[in-house]
């Protein structure tokens, strides 16, 4: 399993992480992208603990904005482990949908 | 619903960091239209578990400062002063009444019990050290253990020499031979350095070593119980020495020493497995974070 602490495909740090693999967002922009591509429903207090995290784990990082809202990139490490936890999943995924006589993504 | 009044539900140092973001983030979520109560209660529970991990930190953080390389040291000398001493007594004339015995006895008890818990304390450390070496970090710790070794072979060898001069005289003629005594004195004080040299290189180590909450909190109560246990050594050296020089005053100095440790011993020891089980709950339930991300973190924010 990833050790990043990414360890279920709804967990808020993983969804914020995949919302930010395509580029920077602030806080609404991403709960609205979650909501999205993940039917998840992120509420601004879940949203900003799971932000606290991975900006104190350096995975993702604020940028300069004179707004309110301010938004965040995805770092280096964040993409790593982004990738780790994804790699993990579809390997999950892959011998489920074997087993179950599926074919494979 | 006002939605800054929210914001009250966390912590000053987390509104000061991301305050503003939220509220942004509030307002939109409610031009939205979602139900208030259910934003409300997200966020008051999102306050909450800021503030319980901001205590949680907190009194990790706080045991972290206590069990710093300083009490390693002091724990240290402590073992070594014991070692040494222990070794002076065994040789010492044996005791011509049986009350004198027991007193030695007790004498080299404490010793040899504080002893074995600074070593205990070294033991298990030793599997962090050994990592720590492993990972490459001898070169860190390199100097400062050859100076340490080098002292204690000068000194080591330079007391063998002595004893070995010693044997082959009466102790009539020992006592009368005044270089014997100074080349004792000199000894004495390179041993005193090295064992100054030891505290530093395992001073060095320690800063280095990532050791488990819960070796962190045996060290914790070690560092409590040695002091104290150092303390009862200082209490029996006296009860002995009123045995063997009949002084009254040593053993007065005795006794008010053992009254006190009596006092403070068990708070200390007690407040030292409090903060260590304080320790290890915090740890438990802050596992996915990186400390060094967190130091880091804490930097940008004062």
């Amino acid at each position: 399993m990833a050790p990043s602490g990414l360890r279920r495909p709804n967990d808020p740090p993983l969804l914020i992480l995949v919302s930010l693999a395509d580029g920077p967002k602030h806080g609404h922009a991403l709960a609205k992208d979650i909501e999205d591509f993940a039917g998840v429903t992120l509420g601004p207090g879940a949203l900003y603990g799971a932000i606290t995290r991975l900006a104190e784990r350096g995975l993702i990082e604020p940028l300069g904005s004179d707004d309110r809202r301010r938004p965040y990139q995805i770092t280096p490490p964040g993409s790593a482990a982004l990738a780790e936890a994804l790699a993990d999943m579809r390997r999950v995924a892959r011998a489920g949908l074997l087993r179950l006589g599926l074919k494979p993504v | 619903m006002k939605p800054a009044s929210l914001l009250r539900w966390y912590p000053r140092a987390w509104r000061d960091r991301y305050g503003e973001e939220l509220l942004a983030l509030i307002q939109d979520t409610l031009d939205e239209g979602h139900p208030a109560w259910r934003l409300r209660l997200g966020v008051a529970r999102g306050g909450l578990r800021e503030r319980g991990r901001q205590a949680r930190h907190a009194a990790a953080a706080s045991v972290r400062r206590r069990v710093g390389p300083d009490r390693w040291g002091t724990v240290l000398i402590a073992g070594l002063v014991c070692a040494v001493g222990s070794g002076q007594l065994a040789s010492a004339p044996l005791p011509a009444r049986a009350w004198q015995a027991v007193a030695l006895g007790a004498l080299l008890t404490t010793v040899a019990v504080t002893a074995a818990m600074v070593l205990l304390g070294g033991l298990v450390a030793l599997p962090a050290l050994v990592r720590f070496v492993r990972a490459g970090g001898w070169p860190k710790i390199r100097r400062r253990v050859g100076w340490a070794a080098g002292a204690t072979a000068v000194a080591g060898g330079g007391l063998a020499a002595l004893v070995l001069a010693a044997g082959a005289r009466s102790p009539a003629q020992v006592n009368a031979w005044g270089a014997y005594w100074t080349g004792l004195l000199v000894a004495g004080l390179a041993l005193a350095v090295a064992i100054g040299l030891w505290a530093a290189a395992a001073t060095a180590a320690a800063r280095h070593l990532t050791l488990t909450a819960r070796v962190r909190a045996f060290h914790l109560v070690l560092g409590a119980i040695i002091p104290n246990a150092v303390s009862m050594v200082v209490v029996t050296l006296g009860i002995w020495w009123w045995a063997t020089q009949s002084s009254v005053t040593l053993l007065v100095l005795a006794v008010t020493n053992l009254a006190l440790a009596g006092v403070l011993a068990p708070k200390k020891i007690g407040r030292a497995i409090r903060r260590g089980r304080r320790l290890q709950a915090a740890a438990s339930g802050a596992t996915i974070i990186n400390p060094s991300a967190q130091r880091t973190h804490g930097r940008h924010r004062t």
